[in-house]
């Protein structure tokens, strides 16, 4: 069996190294964010500054990178969070991980600290380290244009350089936002790496890969989520149903309905502001968006920028939303946690605590100011540092929307209380997606779960981040799991009583799934429906991976994520949300628009076999196979 | 196997210039090499070499082809899903992704539409995932 070989890239002597994977843990942890925690937490020590000369970033893909299975294209950065201080990993759909992959290595990792800025080339197997020079200092644009099209590159911009806590790094143009990825790779001066190969990757099974592949994209094209609704109006098209159910962050999470959210709608921005669609590499769902910014031609917003730029601070213009968006990528940094800390800093000068310049309804500086906090200019190097660091300093906590110190991303947990749990429980802090991404049952999609209900939501929960977790760490994005709600329910349409009855019943179906968890060693099938995935893994690595194994790999990755967290502080107290998302209700008539962790968490922690502190038990780890 | 350039190689660049994933270098009008780490034996060189310097993989003499007979992709738009690795593939920047036909049209595919610049490496073909595209003859 061929297993994963990554390079160890170290900066202080600007010499590297082959690492290969051990058979054992390959099998284990697979690839990406799971194989990049094992190493992470083998690699470092407890308690290093993820800023700081020790820290480890490992930048890594998955067996199914650059087999051409749909979706495929994800890469993964892992590294210590900088605003959480826990795990993070960051997923981002551009060339570079292919093209890394191609160039010869599964994964780089990134140990020392570099003293001049420095370029990274991969090319042929080959890793170079050579001056930034004059690119240091330059966007994100103008720094991949500095190499041959034909490679793939992952650049930081000004944001990362000077280390903005939230700053992002940017491969064409898709971006590993989340967690702070920019900041790791500005504090080790790295201003880009680049690669290029032509390997190609091995396939245990080529030709019932090619089929299978074939049946994938085909029922990807025919689901009316992945074939009409995501390919139309992207991501930014659940902005309206967020909306209709009230799971809209409005004016800092303060309210869940906006009435004039349908300017800054997918809908509208598919009417007015597309000019195509497009797609990452190897995907058929082509959900991005492109539009057009002074007449450029640049990729337009996802649902999180639309909400948190419109919306949450108050503001219907799309044309500010798309500068924004694009002035952003260009800048390195990661729109969901500047947006936040934006609405958070707008809410301190409401409440009269501190005044950074920003306020409700005025988009019109932000060009300028978010221009500022990207070089930490002045006063608003306070806002480069996320609000869980503002809130510190000013106070307004309990506002603060952020679980862990990773801002949450723009859904409103009161109307969608199974995705409260899951900011609350993700390992990275406030995400929506490593959070089990339960809105998309309870307000955002098809079916409607009670979303203020707390029965079933542990279970479920716990199910769709292991789930997706292992989706995650196998190579596939996962989007190329919304097609697992049954077709026939979308042509049904919302309010079609078999949809509303498939919905009520799920609510009640916490013991279903609890049980199918405890199922999972005998869940030995696989089909197109459910997780595709899994056999297109099982096909491309021989190993034997069923639905049941699919799902208990993620298990396995969600544990040692959890375990990584512990040994770095965090404990189960940190399993939180802001007061104002469990305390006051979302609607004053109706006292059950609160996110009811107390309810939900111990549930939970029973359900993942952890103890009353939210510890994974020993007894857990040695059933999964993990090595503490 | 990676193709090999022999010593009757005068520099002329010709096949420098058209390898897709440039895989050749040197100095012109001396002898250029080819990087075996690199190559994909696609064999364009061959047949564009104007001296016959190129050896294949099996270590047989290319023949070099006219340009005009060379083979072109050709897109079953019924099965491809427009997922662009032909498109990153390609560096002659030969094939696209067809614009919409209308405003908010997702029915899109990959497209020749710089035939001219195409230099039927085949690369689209070999890796597409669906099997939408074969490279033809071009009737004139």
């Amino acid at each position: 069996m061929r297993t994963p070989v990554y390079a160890i890239i170290d900066l202080n002597t600007r010499t590297s190294e082959r690492y290969e994977i051990e058979e054992s843990m390959y099998r284990k942890y697979i690839g990406g964010k799971m194989l990049g925690a094992r190493l992470l937490y083998d690699l470092t020590p407890a308690g290093i500054d993820p800023l700081g000369p020790d820290a480890v970033v490992i930048i890594n893909t998955s067996p199914a990178n650059g087999t051409g299975a749909p979706c495929s294209s994800r890469f993964n950065m892992t590294f210590k969070n900088v605003l959480t201080g826990g795990i993070a990993s960051s997923n981002c759909g551009g060339q570079f991980g292919v093209l890394m992959k191609r160039a010869g290595y599964d994964g780089i990792i990134l140990r020392g600290q570099s003293d001049m800025p420095c370029v990274i080339s991969i090319v042929d197997k080959q890793i170079t380290i050579t001056d930034a020079g004059e690119l240091w200092g330059k966007d994100t644009e103008e720094t991949q244009q500095a190499f041959p099209k034909i490679y793939g590159k992952l650049v930081i911009g000004p944001a990362g350089e000077h280390l903005v806590r939230y700053a992002a790094a940017v491969s064409g143009e898709r971006v590993a936002g989340r967690c702070g990825a920019g900041a790791v790779l500005g504090a080790k001066k790295i201003k880009a790496i680049v690669a290029y190969g032509t390997q190609r990757p091995q396939i245990h099974n080529k030709k019932k890969f090619a089929k299978y592949v074939s049946k994938w994209v085909k029922f990807l094209r025919n689901h009316p989520m992945t074939g009409e609704a995501l390919p139309n109006y992207g991501s930014a098209g659940l902005v309206s149903k967020a909306n209709a159910t009230n799971a809209l962050p409005t004016h800092n999470f303060k309210y869940g309905h906006f009435k004039d959210a349908n300017a800054v709608s997918g809908e509208t921005l598919a009417d007015t502001r597309l000019l195509r669609n497009s797609s990452c590499i190897s995907c058929p769902i082509r959900c991005e968006r492109r539009v057009s910014v002074d007449g450029k031609d640049v990729k337009g917003p996802e649902y999180e920028t639309c909400g948190f730029f419109g919306p949450n601070i108050d503001c219907i213009s799309m044309e500010s939303l798309l500068r924004l968006n694009y002035q952003c990528d260009l800048l390195g940094l990661d729109t969901i946690s500047l947006a936040s800390t934006l609405a958070f800093a707008m809410e301190l000068k409401e409440n009269g605590v501190a005044d950074f310049d920003v306020s409700f309804g005025n988009s019109e500086n932000l060009t300028e100011i978010v221009e500022r906090i990207a070089v930490r200019e002045g006063k608003y190097s306070d806002l480069a540092n996320g609000s869980k660091w503002l809130s510190e300093k000013y106070g307004g906590k309990e506002y603060a929307m952020h679980s862990k110190g990773l801002e949450l991303a723009s859904y409103e947990p009161r109307s969608s209380v199974g995705m409260g749990l899951g900011y609350a429980t993700s390992n990275r802090g406030g995400c929506h997606l490593n959070g089990g991404y339960l809105a998309l049952l309870e307000s955002v999609g098809v079916l409607s779960m009670n979303a203020l209900s707390t029965s079933a939501k542990p279970a479920f929960t716990a199910f769709f981040q292991n789930a997706l977790e292992a989706i995650s760490a196998s190579g596939f994005c996962l989007f190329s799991a919304q097609s697992f709600v049954p077709a026939i329910l979308f042509k049904l349409g919302p309010h079609h009583r078999v949809t509303r009855a498939v919905g009520k019943i799920a609510t009640h179906l916490g013991f279903g799934v609890r049980a199918l968890l405890w199922m999972l060693p005998i869940l030995r099938f696989n089909t197109v429906y459910l997780f595709p995935h899994a056999e297109t893994l099982r096909l491309i690595t021989g190993l034997p991976f069923y639905t049941g194994s699919f799902v208990r790999l993620g298990e396995r990755g969600y544990n040692m994520e959890r375990l990584y967290n512990f040994r770095e502080g965090l404990t189960g107290k940190d399993d939180s949300l802001p007061d104002r998302l469990t305390k006051t209700p979302q609607d004053a008539n109706n006292p059950k628009t609160v996110v009811r962790l107390d309810q939900m968490l111990p549930v939970y922690y029973k359900i993942r076999a952890w103890d009353e502190t939210g510890a994974p038990r020993k007894r857990t780890l040695r059933k999964l196979g993990i090595k503490a | 196997m990676p193709y090999f350039i022999t010593g009757d190689c005068n520099g002329c660049t010709a096949c420098a210039k058209q390898c897709p994933v440039l895989a050749i270098d040197g100095t012109p009008k001396e002898r250029y090499v080819i990087n075996i780490r690199r190559c994909v034996s696609c064999g364009v060189c061959g047949r564009i070499c104007p001296k016959g310097a190129v050896l294949d993989g099996h270590g047989s003499l290319c023949r070099s082809v006219p340009r005009s007979q060379w083979q072109k992709p050709v897109v079953d738009t019924k099965i491809c899903s427009a997922c662009g690795i032909c498109v990153t593939w390609c560096r002659a920047e030969a094939l696209r992704i067809s614009l919409p036909s209308f405003h908010g049209d997702i029915h899109v595919f990959a497209e020749l539409y710089e035939p001219n610049k195409c230099v039927s490496c085949g690369l689209c073909e070999e890796n597409c995932p669906v099997g939408a595209i074969h490279l033809s003859e071009v009737r004139a």
